[in-house]
C-alpha cells in the first residue's frame, strides 16, 4: 500500500465535506510542507501554535490541520513577520520534523453542521433541546441569572479568563452563541446574552459592551461573555479530529489542544501546558 | 460688568492661586459665552493638524451653537457618565469612543447591508429602517432631555504631541518622571516580575475583571512598552523585540496573542498585559481634561472615568 499523502488527505477531506470546494480561498491552504509530505498521523487544533507543533510531533503527528492561522495574521503573510525571531525558529522546527500544515476554516464554517459550534455547544452544556430551531445558535434556557449562568460556562470549560459585561443579577434566559471573532451584536430584542469568543470593545458596527452598560443602567437585562478566541473554537476541533479519523483510517488522528493563552491577576498561575 | 479676562491674564490668576477667589469666579461666568461649536474650533487651532477628512471627531448629539457651561472628558460616554456630568452642571462632552454604540454613531440602531436583501431586489435599494430599539432611543432622550452636546476626540487628539494616550497611561502608572518626552511609549522602570509588575497596573488603573495576561509570572521585566487603544500586528511585531513587556488595550487574539505566546514558548523572555480597549484610552482622556484647562480657561472641565467594563464569575 502506498503511504497517505498530505494531498491526499487533504483530497479525502474535499470529497467528504458534503459541500463544494472554493478554490478563492486564502486560508484553506497548505502554510506548511506540501502535498507530498507523507503522513505519520494527524492533529487538528484551534491554532498552530509552536506549542501545538511540538507535541503533535512528540504523539507522532507530522500533518497539522488548525482551524486559525500559523504565523499571526489571518492572511498568513509571511512579509509581516519573517523578520522575527519566532517566526525563524517555528519555521525551522517544522522543517526539521518534517511538518505539513494545512489550515481549514472557511469550509468548516460552511459545512452543516459547522463542528465550531457543535463543540462549543456541547462543552457549554447547551443541549439541542434547548435550542430555538435547528442551526440558529439560539437557545432558551430556565431563568437564571447572568452571575450564575457566566459561572456556570466558565466551570465547564475550566477556563481562567472569561469576562462578563451586565449585571450580575440580570434574569436571562435568551442565549445567542457565537465562536471565534463571529460575534452577534446584542441589540436583538429575542437575545438577553450573547456568548462568543472575540470581538472588538469598541468603534465597530455594534460596540456590546457599551450597549450593555447603558442597558445596565437602563434595567434592560442584557449580557456579554466573552470566552476567548480559542476556547470558544477549540472545542469543536474534537468533532473535526473523529470526522477526518472515519475517512483516514491508516494513521492515528487526534486532537492536540492550544489551550487558553491567559492568565488573570487573580489566579497567579502559568496557563497550563498540559493537553486537557 | 467685569470685562472678560483675556486667556493669558486668567492664566497668571490661576497661577497664582487666585482662580478660586469670587472675583475669578465672575470672571469665569462673566466670559462665559464659548459655543461649543467656538470650543471645537479652538481645540482643533491648538491641535494644529488635520486627520483624516472622513475623520470620527464630529459632533454626534447636540447643537454646536449650545453655549457651555462645563465640559465632561470621558473614554466612553455611557449613560452613568452622562448622568454624572449633568449633575456636575457640564454639558459639553468630550469623548474617546462612540456615543451610539457604533462606528457610525448614530442614534438609531445600524443596519446590516444585505447583498441582494431579497433574491429580485435591486442592490441599490435603500435598507429597510432599523426597527426601533429601546437602549438607542433612551440614550438619545436623555442627551435631548439635558441639552447635551457630544463631540468625539480621537483621531486629533492622537496627533497631539507626545501622544497623550502613551503618556496619560504612564501618568496613571506612576511614571511620569521616567518617560522620555520624545517617546512615551517606551519607558525603562525599576526591575520588577511580570507578576508585580500585574498587581499594580491593576491597582494602578482600578481595573476589575478585563485584565488578561501572556508570560511567566516570575519573568523580570525592565523595558515596558505602552500600546494604548487597539494595536495590530504589525505594531507588536515591531515592539516587542526591544521591550520586556507590552501592556496594551487590546489586541485581535489570533495576532499579538498567539505572537507572544509563541515567542514565550520559543524561550523568549518576553510577555503581553491587555487591559481592555477603554480603560486603557481613560488616563489619556484624563490627560486631556487638564490640557482643556489650560486652553479653555473659561469654563471647567473634568474627566469622569467609565470604568472597566468587564467582571468574573467565581467558578
Amino acid at each position: 500500500m502506498s503511504p497517505l499523502t498530505a494531498g491526499e488527505v487533504v483530497a479525502r477531506i474535499k470529497s467528504n465535506l458534503g459541500i463544494p470546494w472554493r478554490n478563492t480561498t486564502y486560508r484553506d491552504t497548505f502554510k506548511f510542507g506540501g502535498p507530498d509530505t507523507v503522513v505519520t498521523g494527524i492533529a487538528t487544533t484551534m491554532f498552530c501554535s509552536y506549542d501545538v507543533i511540538r507535541r503533535a510531533s512528540e504523539a507522532g503527528c507530522n500533518m497539522i490541520i488548525p482551524h486559525e492561522d500559523t504565523y499571526w495574521n489571518d492572511h498568513d503573510d509571511i512579509s509581516i513577520v519573517d523578520r522575527d525571531q519566532a517566526y525563524a525558529r517555528k519555521v525551522d522546527f517544522m522543517r526539521d520534523h518534517d511538518i505539513a500544515v494545512f489550515r481549514v476554516h472557511d469550509h468548516m464554517h460552511a459545512q452543516r453542521p459547522d463542528f465550531i459550534y457543535v463543540g462549543c455547544a456541547r462543552a457549554l452544556g447547551l443541549d439541542s433541546k434547548y435550542e430555538t430551531s435547528p442551526q440558529s445558535h439560539h437557545f432558551t434556557l430556565p431563568r437564571t441569572t447572568l452571575r450564575d449562568l457566566a459561572a456556570t460556562f466558565k466551570k465547564r470549560l475550566g477556563e481562567k479568563a472569561l469576562r462578563v459585561v451586565g449585571d450580575p443579577n440580570a434574569e436571562v434566559s435568551r442565549i445567542q452563541l457565537g465562536v471565534g471573532y463571529a460575534t452577534p451584536t446584542i441589540n436583538s430584542p429575542d437575545v438577553d446574552v450573547v456568548v462568543s469568543g472575540e470581538q472588538q470593545e469598541s468603534d465597530g458596527f455594534l460596540d456590546s459592551p457599551a450597549y450593555v452598560l447603558d442597558a445596565m443602567q437602563l434595567g434592560i437585562p442584557k449580557g456579554w461573555i466573552m470566552l476567548g478566541h480559542s476556547i470558544s473554537e477549540e472545542q469543536g476541533m474534537l468533532e473535526m479530529a473523529q470526522w477526518i479519523k472515519s475517512f483516514t483510517p491508516e494513521v492515528p488522528v487526534q486532537l492536540v489542544r492550544t489551550g487558553e493563552p491567559f492568565w488573570v491577576p487573580d489566579s497567579l498561575e502559568k496557563p497550563s501546558k498540559k493537553a486537557r | 460688568m467685569m470685562r472678560p479676562l483675556s486667556r493669558r491674564k486668567f492664566l497668571a490668576l490661576t497661577a497664582s492661586g487666585l482662580a478660586c477667589t469670587p472675583k475669578a469666579m465672575v470672571a469665569r461666568a462673566a466670559a462665559n459665552t464659548l459655543t461649543a461649536g467656538q470650543l471645537v474650533d479652538r481645540i482643533l487651532q491648538e491641535i494644529g493638524a488635520t486627520a483624516d477628512p472622513d475623520t470620527v471627531d464630529t459632533f454626534k448629539a447636540g447643537d454646536p451653537s449650545t453655549t457651555v457651561t462645563g465640559i465632561v472628558t470621558t473614554a466612553l460616554p455611557s449613560l452613568r457618565v452622562l448622568d454624572d456630568a449633568v449633575k456636575s452642571g457640564a454639558n459639553l462632552i468630550i469623548t474617546c469612543e462612540p456615543t451610539f454604540f457604533s462606528k457610525a454613531d448614530k442614534p438609531t440602531p445600524p443596519v446590516r447591508r444585505m447583498f441582494p436583501p431579497t433574491p429580485n431586489a435591486s442592490p441599490l435599494a435603500p435598507s429597510p429602517p432599523p426597527p426601533p430599539d429601546r437602549v438607542f432611543s433612551a440614550k438619545d432622550a436623555f442627551i435631548r432631555e439635558h441639552r447635551l452636546v457630544v463631540w468625539r476626540f480621537s483621531d486629533h487628539w492622537r496627533l497631539h504631541k507626545p501622544d497623550p494616550f502613551s503618556q496619560g497611561l504612564a501618568n496613571s502608572l506612576g511614571w511620569s518622571k521616567l518617560i522620555d518626552r520624545s517617546n512615551p511609549a517606551q519607558i525603562a522602570i525599576p526591575e520588577t516580575s511580570l507578576a508585580a509588575l500585574v498587581s499594580h497596573v491593576k491597582k494602578s488603573l482600578q481595573a476589575q475583571g478585563g485584565m488578561r495576561i501572556v508570560g511567566d509570572p516570575q519573568q523580570r521585566i525592565r523595558n515596558v512598552a505602552l500600546l494604548p487603544g487597539t494595536t495590530p500586528i504589525q505594531t507588536s511585531i515591531e515592539v516587542l523585540p526591544g521591550a520586556d513587556a507590552i501592556i496594551a488595550g487590546e489586541v485581535r487574539e489570533w495576532e499579538s496573542v498567539e505572537y507572544v505566546r509563541d515567542t514565550v514558548a520559543l524561550g523568549g523572555k518576553k510577555s503581553l498585559i491587555l487591559v481592555g480597549r477603554m480603560v486603557s484610552e481613560e488616563p489619556g482622556m484624563q490627560l486631556c481634561a487638564q490640557w482643556l484647562n489650560t486652553i479653555v480657561p473659561e469654563v471647567k472641565t473634568r474627566w469622569i472615568s467609565a470604568g472597566d467594563p468587564y467582571w468574573r464569575p467565581i467558578a
